[in-house]
């Protein structure tokens, strides 16, 4: 599903110093795997984060998704595959603030060309996440736990293949962060594909895979028996 | 994306930051009940003026005595207006249908018993009824036998007579004038305001002879009025007059005319004129304050911008392309610009008719400032909404959610 060949990323620094944050990765990730990446800070974990889930563009090398070439894309084509096919979670959970969790969960579907009934799909899309009682709550009325299932329904809304989560339970209590993880092996339970991106060992011990990276590169590719 | 999903993402935009939206909205409030007040108000000044040039008579051609001025009374100084004009005139023009040589002073004390009033006194002959279209209501006009006998018949205006004898019958009643008394004869009908504004139903006829051998002892005239009967030949007939008074007063063109010659198409020219000059002028004043309210808008705008770039980021992230960014917007800006531009209609229709009421001048409501104000609004708010919504559009999505 996920086709990584070579990839590589520069920065142009101030002064004009280049920065080469992703060194020639290479990575497979098939349908359905639950899968933790796992780097030091600032070792190129959100820069990969970013061109998995379209966000941004790989300086050199082949990025295949769902079999399509997406390195080379215009804007619009990245928009529409995002929209489709990814599902993002944010370590800030990254709410609209003074928007109602119900709106919170519709705003993808808003941006599909499809004729959805919007009101209806963000609905179920919050009680899949046990917030069915909390569609009018504004994200200051809800706790860290519940803005993160909010903001995991609205990554589940629009029935993307790819769950892509940076750091969800960065700023959760264990409580909450056990609860969150739940969700996260349910929906690889259901069929779906979650790369979990995180420097937590104990969040990515809870995948069935864990790559690891170091100076933009992969250091180790492991996989569990479950 | 759907019209009706950019006009509710920006509704609820908007709603999300009320006071800033009242802000943005204000600017064009102010400037669409400007331009409303404007166009209201001249509408009604000009429907006031033009009124004043039906009075003043659509066939007619006048000359008066004095030159150098646009409007007002004859100068009562410039001796040089004579009958011998008025027949030149009637002998060489053709189809005058009616000429009415006429003297005028201003400000004359009339006295009847122990009251007085101030009002202007015309000598005339019996066309100047004709040539104005303007007759007795009441009694009989001036007569070819009042001029002939100089008779001390008169004829008031319905102001006068308001003011001297209320609700009396004045028809047999002596009034008196410059020291002389005179039998009332006849009453005007009403007539109201002349083009300047003047009351034209404050003035008493006499007959012209005796005006000007008995009150004044003059032999100067104070205006010709020519009745034409065809108003197609206004013009042709102005300048014929131009021409033979000029002839007859040997004024050759670099020389100032000493009398001056009108019709109503040139009045209403002039005073069109007039308040086109200050329509613009104010009409200018109202399109800064709306460019001003164009620029808050862009200003508040562009830092609204600025604060949303994690909203615009998560967006981004969630599918949304640079055009529904922009359209979001640019929707915004719209919204507030179309209703500040409906606010501004009402509160200046509010103003107008406050205006008219208190000032007891016309307000004439039209649709043109409801059209205008939607047109402004639009123009104003695509133009202010374009570089934030381009700026917006343009984020790059990966910084934009860093907020």
């Amino acid at each position: 599903m996920i086709e990584l060949r070579n990839i590589t990323k520069t920065y142009n620094k101030d002064g004009g110093v280049e920065v080469k944050v992703l060194q020639g990765i290479n990575l497979t990730i098939g349908r359905g795997e639950f899968v933790s990446i796992m780097a030091p800070s600032g070792m190129g974990k959100s820069t990969m984060m970013n061109i998995i889930g379209c966000l941004d563009q790989p300086t050199g090398g082949e990025y295949l998704l769902d079999g399509i070439e997406v390195a080379g894309m215009n804007d619009d084509d990245l928009s529409s595959i995002r929209n489709k096919k990814i599902g993002f979670v944010f370590q800030s959970f990254n709410l609209l603030p003074r928007t109602t969790a119900l709106e919170n969960v519709e705003l993808p579907l808003i941006y599909s060309p499809d004729d959805l009934d919007i009101k209806a799909k963000a609905k179920s899309a919050l009680e899949a996440v046990g917030l069915g009682d909390r569609v009018g709550h504004q994200p200051s009325e809800l706790s860290g736990g519940q803005q993160q299932r909010v903001a995991i329904a609205r990554a589940l809304v629009n029935d993307p293949t790819l769950i892509l989560a940076d750091e969800p339970t960065g700023n959760l209590d264990s409580a909450s962060s056990q609860e969150v993880m739940a969700i996260f092996k349910k929906l690889h339970l259901d069929g779906r594909t979650v790369i979990l991106v995180t420097h937590e060992p104990e969040v990515a011990a809870q995948a069935d895979r864990i790559i690891r990276m170091k100076d933009g590169q992969v250091v180790s590719d492991e996989r569990r028996a479950n | 994306m759907k019209t009706s999903r950019i006009i509710g993402l920006a509704m609820s935009g908007l709603a999300r930051q009320k006071m800033r939206t009242f802000l943005m909205m204000l600017g064009i409030v102010i400037g669409v009940a400007t331009l409303t007040v404007i166009i209201s108000l001249t509408k009604g000044a000009q429907h006031k003026v033009m009124k004043g040039i039906k009075n003043f008579g659509a066939n007619s051609v006048m000359a008066s005595a004095g030159g150098g001025r646009m409007f007002g009374p004859p100068d009562g100084s410039t001796v040089t207006l004579t009958m011998a004009d008025a027949e030149a005139m009637q002998a060489s023009i053709k189809g005058i249908k009616h000429i009415a040589p006429f003297t005028m002073h201003v400000a004359q004390t009339v006295v009847a018993g122990s009251k007085n009033t101030e009002a202007a006194v015309f000598g005339v002959t019996p066309a100047f009824a004709d040539a104005w279209q303007w007759f007795a209501e009441k009694g009989d006009f001036i007569s070819d036998e009042d001029v002939s006998g100089l008779s001390k018949n008169c004829v008031l205006g319905q102001t006068v007579v308001r003011e001297l004898f209320g609700d009396q019958d004045p028809i047999g009643e002596t009034v008196r004038l410059n020291n002389t008394n005179f039998t009332v004869v006849g009453v005007l009908t009403k007539r109201g305001a002349s083009p300047h504004g003047m009351d034209m139903d404050n003035r008493v006829l006499v007959p012209l002879s005796t005006a000007m051998r008995r009150l004044y002892n003059t032999t100067a005239l104070g205006m010709i009025r020519l009745y034409v009967d065809d108003p197609d030949r206004l013009d042709e007939v102005t300048a014929s007059v131009t021409a033979i008074l000029r002839e007859r007063h040997h004024i050759a063109p670099p020389q100032e005319d000493d009398f001056r010659v009108t019709n109503s198409m040139a009045m209403a020219g002039t005073i069109k004129g007039v308040s086109k000059t200050l329509t613009t002028f104010l009409l200018l004043l109202a399109s800064i304050s709306l460019v001003v309210g164009g620029l808050v808008i862009a200003n508040i705008m562009l830092i609204s911008v600025n604060e949303r770039k994690k909203e615009i980021g998560i967006r981004r992230a969630f599918g949304a392309k640079a055009r529904d960014i922009r359209q979001q917007f640019l929707g915004e800006a719209l919204i507030v610009t179309l209703f500040g531009g409906i606010g501004g209609t009402l509160l200046g229709i509010a103003i107008s008719l406050a205006i008219a009421g208190i000032k007891k001048m016309p307000a004439v409501l039209s649709w043109e400032p409801f059209v205008l104000a939607i047109v402004f609004s639009a123009a104003v708010g695509i133009v202010a909404g374009l570089q934030p919504a381009r700026k917006a559009a343009g984020l790059d999505p990966v910084n934009a959610i860093k907020g």
